[in-house]
């Protein structure tokens, strides 16, 4: 299963809970990134409206909350928040890949010089556990989809 | 390894590594933050500064030999690293303000004839002291580190491992949840891996123990200009015209091995800005050669600060 866009109404409910997992201020650091977001959810025209809702391989959905500051286009940054269950203890290992997918999402999806393999491969160096599980599934042939619903 | 506590004042340092780093710890206010430093023996002081991700630990084999060569040796840790406060958010890091951090504290100890020792961050930070303060100053000692706009060598600007590893998202992700540059990067970047292993990798990841502590092990690369929207172009071009009129005594130390800042690009750059400079002199080590050749880098300091001193005497 690959990393998918989803509507807010299929992946939260009352009860859950939001973990924040990663925050990035500087999402412009290279503007290609940013100009993905934008693009992905449609945030020249929606602005603060609504957060961007994904799901990962694991089943697991995700929160992503754009950040604005003053004097800087928007959005400045981004936190992505993991949605569990309200009472349950989240499965790190679980988040922790999908974070890796979602990477690589973003990687394909911005494209131009950068590149999943490179991704990957930087990720093998630094010893990353989900990305020398993603080693392991290329055997399998299973390839980050840039597209999905979108809401 | 267990987690650290803390103090009002810092980390408290289990015995393990206060075996390995025994000195007082001192803290300072500086720009509203607590900065730790270590000020050991008498004499004309030693500033000894780290970059990243290390702190004053990196020059444990320096302390010693240099305050026995009579020298007050003082070593702080940049706001950000060490048993200095980490600040939770990316905008309290900028390059001048890290040289305002130690502008604040080396006059707080009101230092004067001060020998300035820069690696990595240390470099552009320590430069833009002294430079701005050479009434205070001594001399220099420059180990693999820059100071100029633009890059001398490919290895910032290769889209792998460099530019990947600091992506939106994914700095946070690689070098903030895992630790890759505390962990693998410094691994990586030593001669002796196994030792450094064994006697010293845990005392760097221990006071970076939790994925917000290591907030500036990926804000600080991202500071690196590599092209002209770089946020410290300015500082960077100004601190290559002051190197250009520069008169202070300096000594040139890299690694043989040194694959981020290539032995053959960067000293000669340097002796471009600093025709007097000395050196360079090549011992064995990569980027953190103070971690193969601690004792031998703190004996050709002490025999380069003792011979600008008879020169001045005599």
């Amino acid at each position: 299963m690959n990393v998918s866009v989803c509507a807010r109404e299929a992946v939260t409910h009352n009860d859950v809970r939001r973990v924040h997992v990663l925050r990035e201020d500087r999402l412009a650091h290279y503007p290609e990134f940013r100009a993905f977001f934008v693009r992905m959810f449609a945030l020249d025209d929606l602005a603060m409206d609504s957060p961007g809702y994904l799901r990962g391989p694991s089943g697991n959905a995700y929160e992503l909350i754009f950040l604005g500051r003053s004097g800087e286009r928007f959005p400045s940054g981004l936190e992505i928040y993991a949605l569990v269950e309200a009472l349950e203890p989240m499965d790190e290992t679980a988040v922790d890949s999908d974070l890796w997918q979602i990477l690589r999402w973003m990687f394909a999806g911005v494209g131009g010089e950068w590149s999943v393999d490179t991704l990957d491969e930087t990720g093998r160096l630094y010893r990353i556990p989900a990305a020398i599980l993603v080693d392991n599934d290329e055997t399998r042939n299973s390839k980050p989809s840039t597209t999905g619903a979108t809401s | 390894m267990p987690a650290p506590s803390s103090s009002a004042e810092g980390i408290e340092l289990p015995d393990w590594l206060r075996a390995q780093w025994p000195y007082r710890p001192r803290y300072a206010r500086v720009n509203g933050y607590r900065m730790h430093y270590i000020d050991e023996g008498q004499g004309d002081p030693v500033v000894l500064l780290h970059g990243n991700p290390t702190w004053g630990y990196l020059y444990r084999e320096f302390v010693a030999p240099l305050t026995a060569a009579g020298y007050r040796v003082i070593v702080p840790d940049m706001i950000g690293f060490g048993l200095s406060e980490k600040p939770s958010i990316e905008q309290a890091h900028t390059l001048d303000g890290h040289i305002a951090n130690l502008t604040a504290l080396l006059r707080s100890l009101d230092l004067k004839r001060i020998t300035l020792v820069c690696h990595d961050w240390g470099g552009p930070t320590g430069l833009g002291f002294a430079l701005s303060n050479l009434g205070r100053m001594h001399s220099l000692v420059l180990m693999s580190t820059w100071a100029w706009p633009m890059p001398s060598s490919e290895f910032h600007t290769r889209m792998f491992p460099w530019r990947t590893m600091h992506a939106p998202l994914v700095g946070p992700y690689l070098l903030g949840r895992h630790a890759a540059l505390v962990k693998r990067g410094l691994y990586l970047s030593v001669v002796d891996r196994e030792r450094f292993r064994r006697e010293a990798q845990a005392a760097y990841e221990f006071v970076l123990p939790d994925p917000a502590d290591r907030l500036l092990t990926w804000a600080w690369p991202r500071w690196i200009p590599i092209d002209n929207a770089a946020r410290a172009l300015h500082r960077f071009s100004w601190l290559e015209e002051q190197l250009k009129s520069c008169t202070l005594p300096t000594l040139l130390i890299w690694g043989r091995e040194d694959d981020t800042f290539n032995p053959e690009i960067f000293p000669q750059r340097f002796k471009a800005l600093l025709p007097h400079a000395e050196g360079p002199c090549f011992v064995t080590g990569r980027h953190f050669l103070q971690e193969d050749s601690g004792p031998e880098i703190a004996a050709r300091i002490a025999e380069f600060v003792n011979g600008h001193h008879l020169r001045a005497v005599t």
